[in-house]
């Protein structure tokens, strides 16, 4: 069985938030809502400082505290092991939101759908995309399950102009993922909190 | 850089510690109803006294309950917390409430109702193990909640459940010798649980003690929490309520009050203790911290 997950090469990453973008314009998150997001550091003391950037993301961990913790059952996890919720069986208890250490858990407050970015109600755009989400619930990245089921590869992964994101099954030993991972060192977010991310990171 | 020099991201587009901001007072008003009144409960079932189980029912069934729904963002929904009990604490204390709604309302229905409402005699030990059992798992099990996930370093601790429900022990301690002593009873009842009230006050500050010594020797983010705690923004909180009012200034009114017998003063010591018990777990709540999003530099301040 399949094991979807991303390697992200942060030697090409440019900080350019082109992902964080895209998965805005694909998933139409509400304001404040950012399901991929680029943190930037900086480091060093002047004047030999640079800018670090790590984008971020759902990890859709194989161990995901998030599921573990769901008291409804509403967080579950697919059989290619994308992380999803079911926003019918979502209580909005938030205890996903507090379970997850990588912070990639949206709840969506009462009124946050009654208005768009404009200050004026919502865009035609926003009317359509609004309606995949419910105030009270609970939110995340799928990964864009509703394009990886039709053979396309995730917003942000399309987008990223350095092709700094690689796509793939991770189950593979002689995947392209794998070999990456093997060849560069990868490593993920946290490992202490034993979640076993299907994100890595390659800085080598 | 040092985990030192890392400070609390602004948002979450920068990099540092991250605030946790989704449970707020009203988890922190349920766990404290919770811990109080599961606590009051059992200590005046095992001391049979009605009027103090009475209001530790109430207190859980009401106030938990209320602040839970109000909480929610699908309070239509709340049944369906109780669908996981094999993986998530939430779903194991709701089934806990229910079975100590049940329970304690058919114990409690002989005191007000009469003794027609009595328990046959083969049930009534039954079903007080049953209240007794799942009182004990409310008091403590909110501990269990919050230390499941490793995200918050903090409360990812087996000391956190003990912290709880020594704390939910004195709650009902203290609030059963008030109930008892506004009602003008007294004896051998009301020395043992004064002589219980002084232990648990002795050990809670012992138990706080080492909980903030083993964090400051935890995960950075749990550092920087302690941290945050004796030296920033939370200092005030913990030594002034926590500390002084809930711990010290409880047990010295408890002690001047093995001499002065006075009616405000019995409400002034569990107004104290009540005090410091909802602004622990309010601190507990506000301070919990993520780590930062890396894995070198949170390898780096091991």
């Amino acid at each position: 069985m399949a094991r979807l997950g991303m390697v992200i090469d942060l030697k090409r990453c440019i900080g350019c938030n082109a992902c964080t973008l895209a998965c805005k314009q694909e998933t139409g998150t509400p304001e404040g809502m950012h399901y991929a997001r680029v943190i930037t550091r900086e480091v060093g003391m002047y004047p030999a400082v640079k800018r670090t950037f790590l984008p971020v993301l759902c990890n859709h961990c194989d161990d995901a505290p998030c599921a573990q913790v769901c008291p409804s059952g509403a967080t579950w996890i697919r059989a290619d092991g994308l992380v999803m919720v079911d926003r019918e069986k979502c209580i909005g208890c938030r205890a996903c939101a507090v379970a997850c250490p990588y912070m990639n858990r949206h709840f969506i407050e009462r009124g946050l759908l009654q208005h768009g970015y404009s200050s004026d109600g919502l865009s035609p755009y926003e009317a359509i995309k609004f309606a995949d989400f419910e105030e009270g619930t609970m939110s995340k990245c799928t990964l864009c399950a509703h394009r990886v089921d039709q053979g396309l590869e995730p917003a942000c992964v399309v987008t990223c102009p350095t092709e700094a994101r690689i796509f793939g099954d991770l189950e593979p030993e002689n995947g392209k993922l794998q070999l990456l991972i093997r060849e560069r060192g990868g490593w993920t977010l946290l490992p202490e909190c034993n979640t076993k991310p299907s994100v890595y990171y390659l800085d080598e | 850089m040092t985990t030192q020099s890392i400070a609390i991201a602004p948002h979450r587009f920068a990099f540092g510690y991250y605030r946790q901001a989704w449970w707020n007072w009203l988890i922190g008003a349920a766990f404290f109803c919770g811990g109080l009144g599961a606590g009051l409960f059992l200590i005046s079932l095992l001391t049979r006294h009605a009027l103090g189980m009475l209001v530790g029912y109430l207190i859980v069934v009401v106030g938990k309950n209320t602040a839970h729904l109000l909480y929610l963002g699908r309070p239509e929904r709340f049944w369906r917390a109780a669908m996981r009990p094999d993986r998530s604490w939430i779903a194991r204390g709701i089934w806990a409430s229910g079975l100590f709604g049940v329970s304690g309302l058919l114990l409690l229905l002989p005191y007000w109702l009469g003794p027609a409402w009595q328990l046959p005699p083969g049930i009534e030990p039954a079903v007080s193990a049953v209240a007794i059992v799942s009182a004990l798992f409310i008091m403590f099990y909110d501990g269990f909640v919050m230390n499941t996930s490793p995200a918050i370093p903090f409360w990812h601790t087996k000391l956190l459940p003990v912290l709880v429900l020594m704390y939910a022990a004195l709650g009902g301690t203290t609030l059963a010798l008030t109930i008892r002593e506004l009602r003008g009873g007294g004896g051998a009842v009301l020395d043992y649980l004064h002589h219980e009230e002084h232990i648990l006050l002795t050990t809670n500050f012992l138990l706080l003690s080492f909980y903030l010594l083993r964090m400051l020797r935890w995960a950075p983010a749990a550092r920087e929490t302690a941290r945050l705690w004796l030296k920033g923004p939370y200092a005030r909180v913990f030594f002034g309520l926590v500390l002084l009012v809930g711990l010290l200034a409880t047990l010295l009114l408890s002690l001047v009050h093995d001499r002065v017998q006075a009616t405000w003063l019995v409400a002034l010591i569990a107004a104290c203790e009540m005090t410091g018990d909802f602004a622990l777990l309010m601190i507990l709540l506000k301070s919990g911290l993520f780590a930062p999003q890396t894995a070198k530099a949170y390898v780096q301040g091991r």
